[in-house]
């Protein structure tokens, strides 16, 4: 007899509605799709689906481990527990923390508390360092609030969707299934913006393929369209808006066919995407009085740059130049890659601001003091690339990392890794010995989401539970309440009230987290309980929860035009020895760095090999043809992979998804170096060469 | 309305009001999370002295509607023979997650084995990793097909040939893992019979 629990999906941002069918054993039978849930309407994608086998891998850690003499020893909780407590109260003053946006909202509130509370430091991130901090930090500056503007039902009643730097098709299925449904059934026209022809590409009625790193340039010809053709919309940059003036003459400075011949992209396709963008001809049963909308969604080509702050600035100084926010139909949608990237933020995992988004001011950390009855730090903490380069200098020298594998997501991997060995002392909470937990001094069994109790939040800011479906495997536990006993441990030392984490349960959790986020302040388990998932803001207990931001106005007041202009297009770019550009993304089959996917054997039969996609005229330039393994090389190190000739990439240019399969992975490729004001990592642009691998047994066996 | 002698209000289709008021009826094509298909005739009930298919037929305007009468019952049996004759496989093999959907509906309808020949097909695909498809199973229902087109907007998978020929596939002459079929599942959980089965 199997039973249904009804839960959450573990893998993309979109945040999907799953039911966990679990037998007698245990076992994870079936996933349903759970037609009541609002964001994925009955829908769910191979990973979802079929991809949750992973909680029960044989490979998942049972027991605490303790590495004593370079090698792991199993130990009780106690033991383990003790010897984190101990070390780390040596090393408060150069210690960071990496949260888990694969985690809860109640782990990642309860590690952020325990960092800055216990560890008295506001050095804690997460991958969002490495995805969306260009698009928040973005945001942040010129609306006031850094998340996805509308719900995923915009995308069906947006006129077009503009899709810049993303593959939803690969890493977003379910709203790539809603964009179709729009498409295909409404009339909605769809604009891509990708050097790569995605998937999605089949249904565009406008595809721009610009070069690599010429995304400025590309959206600052579609803003001069925009003036050029009398497309902007004067009304509402007059009355929502400020810094027009200095934002039209950097705009200025360029016609359209200059930013054409940077971009590589036709003026007249320009001019036709600012068309589409700013005024879309109306969908089938587009409401007679709305305007018809368009949508600007983007994802990692955007931001994983070293202008990857001034990619985002530039399509958000479109979007209110078109007026093409705060209406049903339209907004400015960064595309969370993880499950919970959106709620790690919100609850404050990141070293520039409280929960909630709230700076170090006085007046904003009050409450915190206040209620956990302790003076917190107030000067910003390093970003997660920081920390880990700031090991070299000994400002880090104590790392905890929850649900994380920096040793597979860090660009120019060997250089990470020689960085993390330094550390004096690592602990490593998760469920698989990957790559970065093999490093570490004690190793901590964390339970997966099946596991436990919680809420996600998703891409379009809806807060979802998250259920226990089976038992704990082995010695597993939840995330928050490892790091409570962390913390009570280590209270006394660090002049913290011990109460301070002594949770009851996850709903309690929730309670503080929504006591201090004003956004999420009338949301309670008891709520999402009755009501399902309920997107913040949310204010008070009798709030439904807001569908799209902005109708009235913006937190920041009026939203601020920033200009920006086209920098050189990337760190590295081609030159004899490296005559190519390597640029990283997804695959369907495969789940980031792969350290959960690898280990689903229907995703492992499905793609076993990283794909390297190289286009037909490069391909017969290095004697490769189709299916040849491949070698490829950068400056700072090589991988292996198979060939995939094909002309959705340019001339020039080769594609590898991040996935590390065979031993093999793009990042001990990529460059690391940063974007000035994210810190983000530039994985999208590096050079490159390729060489058909030779037929040879033994040294080159990679 | 009256529903079987008993007053009921009428909400959607009739369909949706037999369910409603917890009267066991099949329905093999409709899915409560796909449109209407009205393809497998499994839910035929008497309206109004009429014989029409529940789910594709509004409930307001009708002032009786049976699902019990001897006409509508026997009709109903006669279409679920025909139906049990499309699939020539082993009776009970495992199947996905609403495969129970058509053993139920031969359970209350108790359809007479052999009225019909048996329909011939058995191509069987195993190409996909999560799940496998056996046409000796299917009763083309379409269901699978409308969840890949209509929910999913994929249309990876159709229904080619006519007739006795007819027959569930993923594009012409190539597997699922050939085809532009991205293993959603989508169709899997659609199928009320053992066409479609995860794997493992």
């Amino acid at each position: 007899m199997t039973r249904a629990v009804s839960s959450t999906c573990p893998y993309c941002g979109v945040g999907c509605g799953i039911v966990l069918n679990v037998d007698e054993n245990d076992r994870i039978r079936w996933v349903d799709d759970d037609p009541v849930n609002l964001s994925s309407t009955g829908m769910l994608c191979v990973k979802g689906r079929f991809g949750t086998t992973f909680v029960n891998h044989p490979d998942r850690i049972q027991t605490p481990l303790i590495k004593r003499n370079g090698r792991f020893e199993e130990a009780t909780w106690d033991e383990a527990l003790d010897v984190v407590a101990n070390r780390l109260l040596e090393h408060r003053g150069h210690f960071g923390s990496f949260a888990s946006a694969k985690a809860t909202n109640e782990d990642a509130f309860v590690q952020q508390k325990f960092v800055r509370l216990v560890m008295g430091t506001n050095n804690i991130d997460h991958c969002t360092r490495l995805c969306h901090s260009p698009s928040v930090e973005a945001m942040l500056q010129q609306l006031g609030s850094g998340a996805t503007s509308n719900s995923y039902i915009d995308y069906e009643e947006a006129s077009c969707i503009v899709l810049v730097g993303c593959d939803p098709g690969s890493n977003h299925p379910v709203i790539a299934s809603r964009m179709r449904r729009a498409i295909d059934t409404l009339g909605t026209k769809l604009v891509v913006v990708n050097p790569r022809r995605i998937e999605m590409c089949d249904r565009a009625d406008l595809f721009l393929q610009p070069k690599a790193g010429t995304d400025v340039a590309l959206f600052n010809g579609i803003a001069r369209a925009v003036l050029d053709d009398g497309l902007a919309d004067v009304s509402f940059i007059e009355g929502r808006t400020e810094g027009f003036d200095a934002f039209v003459s950097a705009v200025r400075e360029a016609t359209v066919e200059e930013c054409a011949d940077l971009c590589g992209v036709a003026a007249e396709e320009i001019r036709a995407a600012a068309r589409f963008f700013a005024r879309p001809p109306a969908r089938r049963g587009q409401p007679p009085e709305l305007r018809p909308g368009s949508c600007l969604v983007w994802g990692m080509g955007i931001t994983q740059h070293t202008q990857g702050t001034d990619n985002a600035h530039s399509l958000l100084n479109l979007a209110l130049l078109a007026g093409q926010l705060g209406r049903p139909g339209c907004g400015v949608s960064p595309l969370r890659g993880q499950n919970n990237v959106q709620g790690c933020g919100d609850a404050g995992c990141i070293p520039d601001s409280l929960p909630g988004y709230q700076p170090y001011g006085d007046a904003a950390i009050a409450p915190f003091e206040q209620l956990w009855g302790a003076g917190l730090p107030r000067s910003p903490g390093l970003k997660a690339t920081d920390m880990v380069e700031q090991i070299a200098s000994g400002t880090i020298r104590a790392m905890y990392i929850v649900g994380e594998n920096p040793l597979l997501s860090e660009p120019n991997l060997h250089h990470a890794t020689d960085l993390i060995r330094a550390l004096d002392f690592l602990v490593v909470q998760d469920l698989f010995l990957h790559e970065t937990a093999e490093l570490a001094d004690v190793v901590l069994p964390a339970c997966s989401f099946a596991e436990k109790d919680g809420t996600f939040t998703n891409s379009e800011r809806r807060i979802q539970r998250v259920r226990r479906a089976i038992a704990p495997v082995g010695l597993a536990r939840p995330d928050w309440e490892i790091l409570c006993d962390v913390a009570r441990r280590m209270a006394p030392g660090a002049g913290v009230d011990p109460a301070q984490f002594a949770y009851g349960s996850a709903s309690e959790v929730f309670d503080e987290f929504a006591r201090l986020m004003p956004q999420i302040r009338g949301i309670n388990y008891e709520r999402l309980e009755g009501e399902g998932g309920i997107q913040w803001p949310c204010p008070s207990p009798d709030h439904p929860g807001t569908r799209y931001l902005y109708a009235d106005s913006f937190p920041r007041g009026l939203a601020r035009f920033v200009p920006v202009r086209q920098r050189a297009v990337a760190e590295e770019t081609p030159d004899d020895e490296y005559p190519l550009v390597l640029n990283t993304g997804r695959v369907l089959y495969h789940w980031h760095g792969g350290t959960i996917t690898r280990r689903v054997a229907g995703l492992m039969e499905q793609v076993d090999t990283v794909p390297v996609a190289v286009h037909p005229a490069d391909a017969a330039v290095a004697g490769i043809q189709e299916g040849d393994p491949v070698l490829v090389f950068s400056r700072r190190g090589r991988m292996g992979g198979k060939a995939v000739v094909t002309d959705a990439v340019q001339p020039g240019n080769l594609f590898v998804p991040f996935v590390k399969l065979q031993d093999s992975a793009a990042n001990f490729l990529t460059n690391n170096v940063y974007d000035e004001v994210s810190r983000i990592p530039e994985y999208k642009v590096c050079a490159a060469k390729i060489e058909k691998k030779r037929e040879r047994k033994g040294a080159f066996a990679r | 309305m009256k529903l079987n002698g008993v007053s009921v209000e009428a909400t959607g289709s009739l369909l949706d009001t037999v369910l409603a008021a917890g009267i066991a009826l099949p329905h093999l094509c409709k899915d409560d999370n796909l449109p209407v298909i009205g393809a497998c005739r499994t839910c035929l009930v008497e309206a109004d002295g009429r014989i029409v298919a529940a789910c594709s037929t509004p409930a307001a305007g009708v002032q009786e509607c049976a699902t019990d009468s001897e006409r509508a019952v026997r009709i109903r049996r006669g279409v679920l023979e025909l139906t049990a004759a499309m699939q020539s496989g082993p009776a009970g093999a495992a199947g996905g997650p609403r495969s129970a959907e058509s053993l139920e509906a031969y359970a209350s309808h108790a359809p007479r084995p052999g009225q019909y020949g048996l329909r011939s097909g058995t191509h069987a695909d195993l190409s996909n990793p999560f799940f496998s498809f056996h046409e000796d199973a299917c009763i083309l229902c379409a269901r699978c097909v409308t969840a890949c087109q209509e929910l999913q907007h994929i249309g990876a998978i159709g229904i080619a040939g006519r007739g006795h020929t007819a027959r569930v596939t993923p594009g012409a002459g190539v597997s699922f893992r050939e085809s532009i079929c991205t293993s959603c599942g989508s169709c899997v959980a659609a199928c009320p019979t053992s066409a479609l089965r995860p794997k493992g």
